[in-house]
């Protein structure tokens, strides 16, 4: 699903990805590891589509398409979701006025009608009953007023109701309590099935006893220095990075 | 002495109609005073040179127009509607409820003198502001609304200027007296109809007497080439209820003047102003309010979004006299330039002389939260929908502080 070849991207002068790979097949969880400063950050918003973010050099396969071509809605629309680390507050749009208009348009883009208000209605009633978003919190404007736990809560509620192929969630367990933790995990769970896959970008283990990787990669200085199973990631927490990163130095 | 120098405007206009001394006085007190230029403090950031300049055609007869909702609002309320300037009977609404006075300058004089006497011209700064001493000199029609004792409006008035031909100039005039424990609210609507380089010159005084209540929608729809002067002068006295709504979403040249004097205490008066300019368009709200006796509270808020290479002012001045404790005053103003062309000039004023007050006052200006547009694209919405639904909650902060539905849903529908 998802080829990433020797990625370079900068911001400014800072050269940050020195040639990440990565591939993501369907049906797949991946978990991307590292500590603070080694590009974990970087590359979801590469994928996403980011401006701010310069690719020098590499490629990105994604379903066939030349992802890095695509700009943030298109990517969208193929099916690429980003779980925000720190989720935007957007004051007087509401959460889920704009999902309304953010389901259109991708049915617009694949030419088909808009959605009917029943079938929306329904669709918002069983998703959010996913991640226990209560109704008040549904019709907010988005993420104004929402505790830590209720915003990421809400990433996972907009990510069932986008239903994408690839999903990436960046540090979803950073500011969570264990239930809130408990209830995003069973949400990403739920949503997983055979045709779709999940990239977890995390700097602990924690959540991933809860969303059990198929694979942990190791992101270090802006590269993948390792990859293993989930068993890799019970080892970083153990061992920490340094037995790694002192191998790579 | 100074002696107001001839210019284009002022031989465009020629006296007629109304008669009444205030309108003589104004006329020799119009002499001794200038037009405002750079230098003028309040109008510092506004020219009126282009103004000026022009050659206008007063008219006297209404012409005929169709009204369409695209025009200006079609709304539920008794309408009077004014022609280039003239009354139109035939446009006008004339089955209101007999126990108010709906009625036009000059035919109001015939039946209303002593109170049009006792009211009239009373609180407009003809002194101060040029604008408004060559609308009292000048004028010759206008609308007189009366609400007696206890009497609430339930319907609004709508009174409607609109413009048809090139290069008019009109000196309209209202005039509003709310008496004791009564309610009105009165829309007035600015637009016009392949009219260009027109200029309405526009003063409203209102009094607001103890326990009335007066709420203004002021909406501004002018074509592109338009200019528009609205002055509105304000007197609140005690436990009245004063609100003012101002929609600006066209008009090459638009400043609007509010001012409004709470002269009784346990009052409230909210101001309200949403602006969004394009082109070259140019729009300044200067708005004032001086609180003179204790326990009032006042709100103010303006929103711009200011495209192109248009410009915006705001001033905002609140004054708590020496003796008008317990004052709460909060201003504010915030805006969104699209275009790096685009300027604002925010100027928040506060002049307090009592010592137990609360105040407050901010003014933004800034450009779209850009991580807010990109998540908004991360969910599928393109960045012009994005910007759209960005603008769209910006304004509707303002908007919802207009009471009817029906208006609300006009200014929106304006906004795309």
């Amino acid at each position: 699903m998802l080829k990433v070849k020797n990625l370079h991207a900068s911001v400014g002068d800072k050269e940050i990805l020195k040639g990440l790979n990565i591939e993501v097949k369907a049906g797949e969880v991946h978990a991307v590891m590292g500590p603070n400063g080694s590009g974990k950050s970087t590359l979801s918003a590469v994928l996403a589509g980011r401006d701010e973010y310069e690719v020098t050099a590499g490629e990105v396969d994604y379903l066939g398409k030349e992802l890095l071509e695509l700009n943030p809605e298109e990517r969208s629309w193929e099916g690429v979701f980003l779980a925000f680390q720190y989720p935007v507050e957007i004051p007087g749009v509401s959460n889920i006025n704009f999902l309304k208009t953010a389901i259109n348009e991708r049915r617009k883009y694949f030419e088909q009608d808009p959605i009917a208000a029943k079938d929306f209605l329904k669709m918002v009633k069983e998703k959010s009953a996913l991640v226990e978003l209560s109704d008040k919190l549904k019709n907010r404007s988005v993420n104004v007023g929402f505790s830590g736990g209720e915003k990421k809560r809400n990433e996972i509620f907009q990510m069932a109701m986008l239903e994408p192929k690839l999903s990436i969630l960046d540090e979803t367990d950073s500011g969570l309590d264990i239930d809130a933790l408990r209830i995003v995990a069973h949400g990403v769970n739920t949503l997983k099935s055979k045709d779709n896959a999940t990239i977890v970008i995390t700097h602990y283990q924690r959540l991933l006893d809860y969303i059990i990787p198929d694979f942990v990669h190791v992101l270090y200085d802006g590269r993948i220095i390792k990859t293993g199973g989930k068993e890799l990631a019970l080892e970083l927490e153990e061992k920490g990075y340094d037995w790694l990163t002192k191998e790579e130095a | 002495m100074v002696v107001m120098k001839e210019n284009n405007l002022l031989s465009s206009l020629s006296q007629m109609g109304v008669g009444l001394g205030a309108k003589n006085q104004a006329f020799e007190l119009l002499k001794g005073l200038e037009f405002p230029t750079r230098k003028t403090e309040d109008w510092r950031y506004t020219s009126v040179k282009k103004i000026l300049k022009k050659k206008y055609v007063q008219f006297n007869e209404a012409e005929k127009v169709g009204l369409s909702n695209e025009i200006v609002p079609s709304l539920d309320a008794y309408n009077v509607v004014l022609v280039n300037g003239v009354y139109s009977k035939e446009l006008s609404d004339l089955n209101f409820p007999d126990e108010i006075v709906l009625d036009t300058f000059p035919k109001a004089l015939e039946e209303h003198v002593s109170l049009i006497h006792s009211t009239f011209n009373g609180i407009a700064k003809n002194n101060e502001e040029v604008f408004t001493a060559l609308n009292t000199s000048y004028f010759h029609e206008g609308v007189f609304i009366h609400i007696p004792k206890k009497v609430k409006l339930e319907k609004s008035i709508h009174v409607i200027h609109v413009n048809t031909k090139c290069n008019v100039v009109s000196n309209v005039r209202l005039l509003i007296v709310a008496d004791e424990f009564s309610e009105v609210g009165v829309v007035q609507s600015f637009a016009s109809v392949n009219a260009m380089e027109c200029l309405t010159n526009s003063v409203t005084e209102v009094f607001v007497k103890e326990n009335a209540k007066v709420v203004i929608d002021k909406v501004q729809s002018e074509e592109p080439k338009n200019n528009l002067i609205c002055t509105v002068q304000v007197n609140q006295k005690a436990n009245s209820t004063f609100k003012i709504n101002t929609a600006t979403v066209s008009g090459d040249f638009v400043r609007n003047g509010v001012n409004i004097e709470v002269d009784g205490e346990n009052c409230t008066s909210e101001m309200n102003g949403l602006y969004m300019q394009k082109g070259i368009q140019h729009v300044d709200n200067h708005t004032k309010i001086g609180h003179l006796k204790p326990n009032c509270t006042s709100f103010e808020l303006y929103k711009g979004v200011l495209s192109d290479k248009s410009t915006g002012v705001f001033n905002g001045k609140v004054i708590v006299a020496v003796d008008a404790q317990k004052i709460e005053a909060y201003q504010q103003n915030k805006n969104i330039l699209l275009s790096r062309e685009a300027t604002m000039n925010a100027k928040p004023e506060l002049e307090i002389f009592a010592d137990d007050v609360k105040c407050s006052h901010g003014t933004t200006t800034g450009q779209f939260d850009d991580e807010a547009i990109f998540y908004l694209q991360t969910r599928g919405i393109s960045k012009e929908s994005a910007k759209k639904l960005l603008i769209e909650a910006f304004a509707d902060e303002v908007i919802d502080k207009v009471d009817s539905e029906e208006l609300r849903i006009w200014i929106k529908e304006k906004l795309d």
